[in-house]
């Protein structure tokens, strides 16, 4: 009984379920389950579970739950379980071979996510999405070929030392993962699709996908980095463009999906630097917290965007004018949410941000750090902006906005207490990572 | 006695309180309870005085922080004593007199309440023993005063002149408030009389005592109105007359003597004393050729105090603290019954200040005409007023001192000399003659008895007969006997060029002022008229300096580069936030092609360098 | 009593005040700023004669020393008093809020949690916790309850001092690297290397708090348009937090630095008290005016902090308190003469004294004070300052003096300008009469600077103890 199998057990079972609230509960069942079982590893080779795959598996369980319980169509629920089970399946990778099997099923089951498409527009981001996504998933194929050429197991553990090929091979591969983590220069399919696609779906992609993917990355190749201390130039240069781009592109944006799609990239910027510091004992707590953090957030303002605007995904900054004499919890949830991105202390976002740059400094790369800081400052800028528009301004007299439901405040309380409690609650993190 | 003493000090501030708030509660109660306060203060000073025998001195901490303490102790001795017997019985009579002058204002509460702030706080300057409580006295006065001569706050130049007052002294000021962190720098002390002992034993640097000594002095120029800090003084006429004669004309004006007196042995040791001479002799000139042309009375009045000041001044200066002494109380003396005087004429002649417009009122107000009358002879250094032994002494001391000696002397004799010509022609102008404006005479009303001519007259016989009394008064203000410097001719020098010159005021002024209109008529003496009449514009000179160049210059200057360059890169980076949106925004265009090409050119790139840094671990 | 309460009650009360019923949020406010206020009296009873009063250590992590640990000394609790203080006047004085009030007390309350935990909070990183979390009610303040600008202001506020809070939390990181801990009262024995770099990042990150020249263009803005009683709060403790910093931090945790540094601090603490003076000087706006002054002020206190001598650190604090109970009264009367006429120029409000005799004597007390004259705290202060700063840099710091006459001459052409002078037109036809609490408020203020101006001998005796117990 692992998490894997009763999600994929559950996903299968729940394309039988007609009745939407009948699968709402038996997905809560499967993904209650499925958290219990969560230390348990699939009996599959080289996937094996720990704390940190437990714990951060339990988390991605939260956060789909809350993704469960404001959705409105039956078929995004199944995916949701798939996704679950693919996530858990790549958090619990322990060799190259497992990362990328685990890694391509979370991108095909990310393909098919998006591919239910309402517009145009969401076509268009499904389509970039797909294509980036080849696009990469060739990258990874190729560096895993090469990584095969020099005759090193696929299916080890990356801790020995590595040779040239092997080298190049990882770095090609990493280029190719970088697809999904929207570094620079891999990043430009993301500011279209998440912009484009239904925020639900953005929400999977960008808030749990991605943090996903992000810890297994870590979880594999942390050995390998510690050993290859030139790759960690490239890593705090990529990371330090990443989260530049991000910021300033996000600074002057008028789609609120734009700016979160921004910031979704300068995110994946300060999670590579916490990589970056692999040589910090205290790295692998920056990273987790930063992607927990992210998990909670990023996840929380997608949906509320999704239940807001009814599942379009052109809401822009108009829209949500006066939104707080409107609906002051939905403004509430927002500002906290954005604050937390923000790095506003006493909400996660801030002290995984802290977390994750102590690191750094501790690694000894402090004007990474200060550059990371003042960017993170900057971000202050656009997510100030939306708060302004949604206390300072006076409402609009007509609004595309819907208002918020029981279910979907109900899944943003779930989402705002992660956000509270690992704002302050660092000590959950350092026991799973220190 | 010590209680006594901390009494007095305390009972001016109380009194202001109560004299607002009964005054508030009903009009008439303000002037009594001052008219109360202000006798049982001369009272009370008086007791002091009867019983003195050594100096009073109480010691006391005021507070202490980190670990240096800062004192506030009474130090009365015989000078604090006349200081505060003139500022208790001028203040009492000038409250008195205030009676009628202000009886129709509506303000009165705040009027006394304020006056007797004022008296609290000359009281305080006077009997501190260290420089701390000096300066809290000091600046209260100064408050006072602003306040005072922005009394009428509704009219512009009131409110004006207070500003103006304010910040010339508070300009001098700030020398003295420089002078107590290097005095206690310098000294680790602040008590004024170990200062002096100090300095007179050598044991403070005498180049660091010259600097201090001239920082106070600065102070002391603002506040008693010298040159160049005197325009102010002018400009305080605005407030009512009463204020004049007590704050700007008997004793606020005084302090600035009064803490060179105070500092004397120190003074003398630091070697300053010749700068006070040559400041005070400047500004004795300036203050006697001013009050020759000005057509207020009050300002007549006012440069000629800033004349007389500068001779107490010069006094001191020339290394005679007797003189200079002996002159400041008498000149306070008889200077608030000139004040007085002009107040009731003022007030009679409902509200004319210009003399032009008056003329034979000594037929409707023969009394007030007599003592000031007096007031002017002892002002002109007539024997056998009180005026004319001082002023004798400070000239001969002058001219004795080998320092002095030469045009600071000369200067001061003129100054001396002068002075029975602007207030001969103040008290002809006002006096004799025909009435110039008929409508205005008939309307004269004729001053009240015991609230308006009563403090004249004690006055008045005050200032005859401390001239009986000049060589027991030196010697218990200074322990000095009077400078009596004999020399060859001087007195007989004197007493007939005041004679000649009363014989031309009388001339020009009061049988023929055609001729003088018409010799003022000729361009080179409408010129120097002009001059004279503007202070030698030294007010429009330190206008136009701080307006134009403090303000239009300097700080317009700070003010361009905050909005233009501090707060323009604050705000620039906003812009250059937005350019580098913009450059970032070109590669953004939406086009996978572009993308999925960038992503491969990355992924090269990136392989590229590690190559490049040539790789292995 | 749990420590806790001070520092986290406030943050969940806030919540309740706003979804309270309309019109509680005040009395909620009162409440507990009377509580905080008895509190903050309650450690002072407690404090040992020297070092911390260690209150407890909560949420340890040990492996990151990252624990919030609640300590206070005498010169927190200094902070803590004012503080108390502050919120009580800046409650009573917004008493007549009428727009959302509940939410407008909820952020006052939101407020006062942080700023408790600034001054009680000795861990590095809980302490930056606090200080950056109490920019969010301060934007809300700013940004809803302001004047015209409020929105240029808020967000000026905000992205300029979080920029600065940045630089000094890489500051506090670079300190855990090179001494090992977080906690504010071991660094300074823990510390091995000389760090320039650390005291730097420090340095500007408080100077742009404080605020000091040429870091000081936020709080015009900000104090112009945010609602008056917020400009108190702005003025009376925020930038009092930034002066609490740079002397907890920037000298008695890093002495050596600043024995280093103290000559840039000082000529800093120069220019902005003659630069801001001079800028208060050419101003025509009331409040500006007032703004500048209090940054010119900072500026004085900057000057006692650099002399580095116990004398000096607590002349500064007291200007520190002075400052906040001076500054005041002038931003609640230029805020209410804007509310009430709708003008921010001087020469438009002529003759107020006439109109509203005892606010205008307030006004001139409160500038009067400000301009340092005798009898009032802002005397006291000055003087203390500057008799320590000659004492520790020589005669050339008789410059100081210099600042009065600026102070002076702005000063005193306010009154001029808008208490003295013909009744303008603006005035005669405004409501000029104001309501009991500010007016309250405002004499409370008053009655403080006069009894510290001829008194300061109780307010030193708390002060004393902060730097004489062997703190430098």
């Amino acid at each position: 009984m692992s998490a894997f199998a009763i999600l994929l057990t559950a996903a299968l079972l729940g394309f039988g379920i007609r009745n939407l609230r009948w699968l709402k509960g038996f997905a809560f069942a499967a993904i209650l389950t499925a958290a219990f079982f969560a230390l348990a590893s699939p009996p599959i080779s080289g996937y094996t579970a720990d704390t940190l795959s437990a714990f951060f598996g339990r988390l991605m369980l939260l956060t789909l739950a809350a993704v469960i319980l404001g959705e409105t169509e039956r078929i995004n629920i199944v995916q949701t379980l798939f996704i679950g089970a693919a996530g858990f399946l790549l958090l619990q990778s322990t060799t190259l071979l497992a990362f990328v099997l685990a890694f391509e099923t979370l991108s095909i089951l990310s393909f098919i996510l998006v591919a239910r498409m309402q517009n145009a527009s969401q076509a268009e981001g499904a389509v970039k999405l797909f294509i980036a996504g080849a696009v990469a998933t060739g990258l990874i194929m190729l560096g895993l070929a090469l990584f095969t050429l020099s005759g090193h197991p696929l299916n080890a553990p990356l801790n020995a030392p590595l040779g040239v090929l092997e080298s190049i091979g990882l770095w090609v591969m990493l280029a190719g993962l970088f697809y999904k983590l929207t570094i620079v220069p891999m990043h430009g399919w993301a500011a279209d699709s998440y912009a484009l696609v239904r925020p639900a779906h953005a929400a999977i992609l960008s808030g749990i996908a991605k943090t996903v993917v992000v810890v297994a990355l870590f979880r594999l190749f942390d050995a390998w980095l510690i050993v290859s201390p030139l790759s960690i130039n490239i890593l705090l240069a990529l990371a330090i463009a990443t989260m530049t781009l991000g910021n300033f592109m996000a600074l002057f944006q008028q789609r609120l999906g734009r700016i979160l799609a921004y910031s979704s990239i300068a995110h994946a910027g300060y999670m590579l630097l916490a990589i970056a510091a692999v040589k910090s004992a205290y790295a692998p707590a920056g990273l987790l917290y930063l992607a927990v953090a992210y998990l909670f957030m990023q996840t929380a303002l997608f949906l509320l965007l999704d239940r807001l605007g009814n599942g379009l995904s052109d809401l822009d900054l108009n829209d949500i004018k006066g939104l707080a004499s409107r609906d002051r919890f939905a403004a509430f949830y927002l500002s906290v949410q954005l604050f937390s991105l923000a790095g506003i202390p006493l909400l996660a976002g801030f002290l995984g941000k802290a977390v994750a740059l102590f690191a750094v400094v501790d690694a000894g790369y402090w004007p990474a750090a200060l550059i990371a800081l003042l960017n993170s400052a900057l971000s202050v800028g656009y997510y100030a902006w939306i708060v302004k528009q949604l206390y300072f301004d006076d409402a609009k007299a007509k609004t595309r906005l819907t208002a918020l439901t029981a279910a979907p405040a109900f899944a943003q309380l779930i989402l705002l207490a992660g956000t509270l409690y690992f704002g302050i609650a660092a000590f959950s993190i350092f026991a799973v990572a220190f | 006695m010590n209680s006594i003493a901390v009494t007095i000090l305390l009972l001016p501030f109380a009194g202001a309180a109560a004299a607002y708030l009964f005054g508030k509660w009903h009009k008439g109660l303000a002037f009594w309870t001052a008219e109360i306060v202000g006798i049982i203060l001369f009272a009370l000073t008086l007791y002091l005085y009867a019983g003195s025998t050594a100096a009073i001195d109480i010691d006391a901490t005021w507070f202490t922080f980190g670990t240096i303490s800062l004192p506030f102790g009474i130090y009365i001795d015989g000078l604090s004593i006349v200081m505060l017997l003139i500022a208790t019985g001028l203040g009492m009579l000038d409250i008195h007199f205030a009676h009628d002058y202000m009886a129709d204002d509506p303000d009165q509460a705040r009027y006394y309440a304020k006056v007797l702030f004022f008296i609290g706080g000359m009281l305080l300057l006077v009997s501190a023993k260290e420089m701390t409580g000096l300066f809290v006295g000091w600046e209260f006065m100064g408050l006072a005063s602003y306040l005072l001569i922005a009394f009428w706050y509704r009219k512009p130049a009131p409110a004006d002149a207070g500003v103006a007052a304010f910040l010339y002294t508070r300009f001098g000021d700030i020398f003295l408030f420089a002078a107590i962190g290097l005095l206690f720098y310098f000294t680790r002390t602040l008590d004024l009389e170990r200062l002096n002992a100090m300095a007179a034993a050598g044991a403070i640097d005498k180049d660091a005592a010259y600097v201090i000594a001239l920082f106070i002095f600065a102070a002391a120029i603002g506040k008693s109105g010298q040159f160049p800090l005197f325009p102010w003084l002018m400009r305080a006429m605005e407030g009512p007359t009463t204020v004049s004669a007590l704050i700007h004309g008997a004793t606020m004006v005084n302090s600035g003597i009064y803490i060179v007196a105070r500092l004397f042995d120190f003074y003398t040791a630091a070697g300053a004393l010749i700068v006070v001479a040559g400041f005070a002799a400047l500004s004795a000139v300036i203050g006697a050729t001013g009050a020759l042309v000005q057509r207020e009375m009050k300002k007549v009045l006012a440069y000629s105090t800033m004349s007389h000041l500068s001779l107490a001044f010069l006094g001191l200066g020339a290394g005679s603290l007797a003189a200079g002494m002996t002159h400041l109380v008498n000149h306070a003396v008889f200077k608030a019954l000139l004040f007085l005087g002009a107040g009731a004429v003022i007030l009679a002649a409902h509200h004319t200040k210009d003399m032009f417009r008056l003329g034979g009122l000594g037929r409707t107000m023969p009394l007030v005409a007599f003592f000031m009358g007096m007031g002017a002879l002892s002002l002109s250094g007539i024997p056998p007023f009180s005026g004319f032994y001082s002023k004798d002494a400070v000239l001969a001391s002058t001219i004795i001192q080998s320092q002095t000696h030469g045009m600071i002397a000369v200067l001061g004799v003129i100054a001396g000399l002068l002075s029975i010509v602007y207030i001969g022609r103040l008290w002809m102008f006002i006096f004799a003659g025909a009435p110039r404006d008929r409508a205005l005479f008939d309307s004269v009303r004729s001053p009240s008895k015991f609230w308006t001519i009563l403090p004249l007259g004690i006055m008045a016989l005050v200032t005859l007969i401390l001239g009986f009394f000049q060589a027991p008064l030196s010697h218990y203000l200074t322990g000095q006997p009077v400078t009596e410097h004999h020399i060859e001719g001087l007195l007989p020098f004197l007493l007939s060029t005041l004679a000649l010159l009363a014989l031309l005021v009388y001339f020009f002024y009061g049988r023929r002022p055609d001729l003088t209109a018409k010799a003022a008529a000729q361009p080179l003496m409408k010129s120097l008229h002009q001059v004279l009449f503007n202070g030698y514009y030294i007010e429009a000179m330190i206008t136009w300096f701080s307006k134009n160049i403090i303000i239009g210059a300097v700080a317009a200057t700070a003010e361009w580069i905050d909005r233009r360059v501090i707060d323009g890169a604050v705000n620039g980076s906003v812009r250059a936030a937005q350019a580098a949106f913009a450059l970032f925004s070109h590669t953004h265009g939406g086009k996978t092609g572009g993308y999925t090409g960038a992503m491969i050119a990355g992924a090269a790139v990136i392989l590229l360098l590690f190559l490049i840094a040539g790789g292995v671990r | 009593m749990n420590p806790l309460y001070l520092v986290f009650g406030p943050i969940l009360l806030s919540l309740i005040a706003y979804i309270s019923p309309q019109g509680w949020g005040k009395y909620i406010a009162l409440a507990l700023f009377g509580f905080l206020m008895k509190s903050s009296i309650t450690l002072y009873t407690l404090l040992p004669a020297h070092g911390y009063l260690m209150l407890g250590r909560y949420l340890r992590i040990d492996p990151l020393g990252f624990t919030l640990s609640l300590q206070v000394d005498q010169l927190s609790v200094v902070m803590l008093l004012l503080t108390a203080l502050l919120l009580l006047l800046v409650a009573l004085s917004s008493w007549s809020v009428a727009k959302n009030s509940n939410a407008y007390f909820a952020l006052l309350i939101l407020f006062a949690g942080p700023i408790f935990g600034v001054f009680m909070s000795t861990n590095l990183l809980w302490f930056f916790i606090f200080w950056e979390l109490t920019l969010i009610p301060m934007f809300f303040l700013i940004g809803f309850w302001g004047a015209e600008r409020r929105i240029y202001a808020a967000m000026k506020f905000f992205l300029y001092t979080h920029f600065a809070s940045m630089l000094i939390l890489l500051a506090f990181f670079l300190i855990r690297q090179q001494s090992g801990v977080f906690d504010m009262t071991l660094v300074r024995e823990s510390m091995l290397a000389t760090p320039t770099l650390i005291w730097w990042l420090l340095f500007i990150g408080f100077a742009v708090k404080m605020p000091l020249f040429p870091f000081h263009t936020w709080l015009p803005d900000a104090h112009v348009q945010a609602p008056a009683p917020v400009s108190v709060l702005l003025a009376g403790v925020l930038l009092k937090m930034g002066a609490y910093a740079m002397i907890r931090m920037g000298i008695l945790m890093l002495p050596e630095s600043a024995e280093r540094f103290a000559v840039i601090l000082l000529v800093i603490g120069l220019i902005t008290l003659f630069y801001a003076a001079l800028m208060a000087l050419y101003e025509t706006h009331l409040k500006k005016m007032v703004a500048y002054s209090s940054i010119s002020h900072m500026g004085l206190v900057a000057v006692g902090i650099a002399t580095l001598s116990a004398s000096g650190l607590s002349a500064a604090l007291f200007e520190m308190i002075g400052h906040a109970l001076i500054i005041s009264p002038l931003f609640l009367i230029a805020g209410f003469l804007h509310h009430r006429t709708g003008s921010w120029q001087m020469k438009e409000m002529s003759g107020l004294m006439q109109r509203a005799p005892y606010l205008s004597a307030l006004f001139m007390l409160a500038g009067l004070a400000a301009l340092g004259l005798p009898g009032t705290m802002g005397f006291i202060g000055e003087l203390t300052i500057l008799l320590s700063a000659i004492d520790a840099y020589g005669v050339v710091m008789a410059l100081v003096a210099i600042g009065s006459i600026l102070s002076a001459g702005y000063l005193i052409r306010s009154f001029r300008k808008v208490l003295h002078g013909e009744c303008s037109p603006l005035l005669a036809q405004s409501d000029l009469r104001p309501d009991a609490a500010l007016l309250a408020t405002l004499v409370i203020f008053a009655a403080l600077i006069v009894f510290f101006g001829l008194w300061p001998g109780p307010l030193f005796d708390l002060i004393n103890p902060v730097f004489n117990g062997g703190a430098l």
